[in-house]
C-alpha cells in the first residue's frame, strides 16, 4: 500500500470553528476531526481503535475523575476535551489521542496551525 | 514430598445442640436451626457417608487430623459454619461468637500438632456487632481469617459492609465467602431463581460469588482498602475468566459512572482475591487444565480446598491433575502460605 505524504491543507475559517466546535475533514479512509478545545486546535482520525466507528460523530465534553471527598465521590474534568464514541461509549482525549480507560488504546493525532485567521490541518 | 495446605476444612459440632453450650443464658432458650436443616441437601446428607457415626462428620479432632495430615497436609484452614443468616441478626451474632468460642475450645487451643488454624465468624447483617467481634479475636494467633455467608440480601460491595471489611484488613485477616445458610434470609440459589433439584443448587449456588466480588470491584471497595483480601471458599475459580472479560469490557465502555475503578477490573484480583478449589471445577480433560489456569493469572489465585467432610471431598492428587510443576506448587501451597503466613515444613521443599 503506497503511504500517502502527508499534506497541510486548509480546512475553514477560524470564525467557522469556534470553541466546542469540530470540523470533519474529508481526507485519508476515514476522514480527520478538527476540534476547537477552548481555542487551541487539536485533530484526530474519525475511527475509533475499538472497531472502527465514526468516532468524531460522537459527543465531546468532559470525563469524570476520583474525588473521594465529594459526596458522589467524583468530578467533572477535561471539560470540552473528551470526545465519547458513538457505538460503546469509549472515552479519548482529543489534546492527546489517548483513551481515558487505558492510554495505551488510542487514536491517531495530526498537526493544526492557524494562519493568517485560517486554519490548517496537516494529514 | 510437595507440602500441602488445605485451605477449607469444615470441623462441626459433635451433635447440633452442642451450640447451646457456647451460647449467653439470655439465648439458651431460643430456637435455631439445626445444621443440614435445609431443601438442597445431598442424598444421605451433605457429608461423607463413611463418616456418619454417633458424633458429625468431622467433628472430632483426632480422626480429623488422622485423615489429613497422615495423608501429607502440613496445614488444615477451619472454616466452620454457622446457621446461615437468620432473621434475629443479634441473635446471629452471639451463635457466630459461640462457634468461634466452640473452635477455640474444642479445636485450635488444644491443638498440640500446631497444624490447625481457624476462620473467626461474623455476622455481615450486624456491622457494628461483626466489627466488635473481629476486634475481640483478631490477635489471637490461630485465627487467620473471618468468615462470612456467601448468602447475603446485599452484594458484599455495598457500603454497609464496608467497616466489616476495613477492620479485617486494618488486621491483616483475609475475608473468607462460604456458602452457608438454606434457613430462609437468603435470595434464591441461582441468578434465575431456585433450582429444582440439588444438583441445580450445587453447580451454579458457587458462583453467586461472583456477584460479590464484581461490586467490591466496582463499587471501589478494594480501591480503599488495599490490604483487603476475598476468599471464595466454594470454588468457581474456573468460570472467572469469562466473567472479568465482561467486566473489564463494560469498564472500558463506562469507566467514567465509576472513576474511582482506575485500572482495568481484572487487575485488581492478584492483589486482593483468592479461590479454594472445589470437586466441581475445571475441564473435565484435564489436559486443557493447564492451559486455561494461566488466563487471567488463575495459577496465582487457586489453594487447594478439600471441603472435608463434605460428600464433594477431593485430594490433592485430584486436585493437581493436569497442572505443570509451578502451578501444582502455587495451588497446593504456596498459594495459601503466602496469604496465611505459614511457613511449610522445610523438609518438604
Amino acid at each position: 500500500m503506497v503511504q500517502q505524504v502527508p499534506t497541510r491543507r486548509f480546512v475553514c475559517s477560524l470564525d467557522e470553528l469556534p470553541p466546542g466546535g469540530m470540523k470533519l475533514v474529508d481526507v485519508g479512509k476515514f476522514g480527520v476531526g478538527v476540534y476547537n478545545v477552548h481555542g487551541a486546535l487539536y485533530a484526530i482520525v474519525n475511527y475509533c481503535s475499538h472497531e472502527g466507528a465514526p468516532l468524531c460523530l460522537g459527543l465531546i465534553g468532559g470525563t469524570n475523575e476520583s474525588a473521594p471527598q465529594s459526596p458522589d465521590r467524583m468530578r467533572r474534568v477535561r471539560d470540552g476535551q473528551i470526545v465519547r464514541c458513538p457505538w460503546h461509549n469509549w472515552e479519548y482525549d482529543v489534546t492527546t489521542g489517548q483513551n481515558v480507560a487505558d492510554p495505551r488504546r488510542r487514536v491517531r493525532t495530526y498537526q493544526v496551525d492557524v494562519s493568517d485567521g485560517e486554519v490548517y490541518l496537516t494529514a | 514430598m510437595t507440602p500441602i495446605i488445605d485451605a477449607n476444612v469444615q470441623p462441626h459440632f459433635r451433635y447440633n445442640a452442642e451450640i447451646r453450650r457456647y451460647l449467653p443464658d439470655a439465648h439458651k432458650l431460643r430456637s435455631i436451626p439445626d445444621v443440614e436443616q435445609q431443601w438442597y441437601q445431598a442424598p444421605g446428607g451433605d457429608y461423607r457417608q463413611d463418616l456418619y457415626g454417633e458424633n458429625y462428620p468431622g467433628s472430632d479432632p483426632e480422626t480429623v487430623s488422622r485423615h489429613l495430615f497422615s495423608q501429607g497436609v502440613d496445614y488444615a484452614i477451619l472454616n466452620p459454619l454457622t446457621r446461615g443468616n437468620i432473621a434475629d441478626y443479634l441473635l446471629n451474632s452471639r451463635i457466630c461468637a459461640a462457634v468461634n468460642d466452640w473452635l477455640l475450645d474444642r479445636w485450635l487451643e488444644p491443638d498440640s500438632t500446631n497444624r490447625f488454624r481457624g476462620t473467626m465468624r461474623v455476622n455481615p447483617e450486624d456491622p457494628k456487632g461483626a466489627v466488635a467481634e473481629i476486634e475481640r479475636l483478631a490477635t489471637h494467633p490461630k485465627l487467620v481469617q473471618v468468615g462470612v455467608p456467601m448468602q447475603s440480601r446485599e452484594p458484599y460491595g455495598k457500603p454497609m459492609f464496608e467497616p466489616i471489611w476495613e477492620a479485617a484488613a486494618a488486621h491483616g485477616l483475609p475475608v473468607a465467602v462460604h456458602i452457608n445458610g438454606g434457613n430462609g434470609v437468603d435470595h434464591p440459589p441461582t441468578f434465575a431463581g431456585h433450582a429444582h433439584t440439588y444438583p441445580g443448587y450445587a453447580a451454579f449456588m458457587p458462583l453467586n460469588y461472583f456477584v460479590h466480588l464484581a461490586t467490591l470491584i466496582v463499587e471501589g471497595v478494594f480501591g480503599r482498602h488495599p490490604r483487603l483480601k476475598f476468599v471464595f471458599a466454594d470454588g468457581g475459580y474456573d468460570i472467572l475468566t469469562p466473567l472479568m472479560w465482561r467486566l473489564d469490557t463494560f469498564w472500558l465502555s463506562m469507566r467514567d459512572q465509576t472513576p474511582w475503578v482506575d485500572r482495568y477490573p481484572s487487575e485488581y484480583l492478584p492483589g486482593h482475591v483468592r479461590f479454594c478449589s472445589s470437586a466441581f471445577d475445571g475441564p473435565v480433560d484435564a489436559g486443557k487444565m493447564q492451559r486455561w489456569m494461566d488466563f487471567t493469572g488463575k495459577s496465582d489465585l487457586l489453594m487447594y480446598g478439600s471441603s472435608y467432610p463434605h460428600w464433594s471431598t477431593s485430594t490433592p492428587g485430584v486436585m493437581a491433575e493436569g497442572l505443570d510443576g509451578p502451578q501444582r506448587d502455587k495451588v497446593l501451597w504456596r498459594n495459601a502460605s503466602e496469604l496465611y503466613g505459614l511457613a511449610v515444613r522445610e523438609s518438604a521443599l
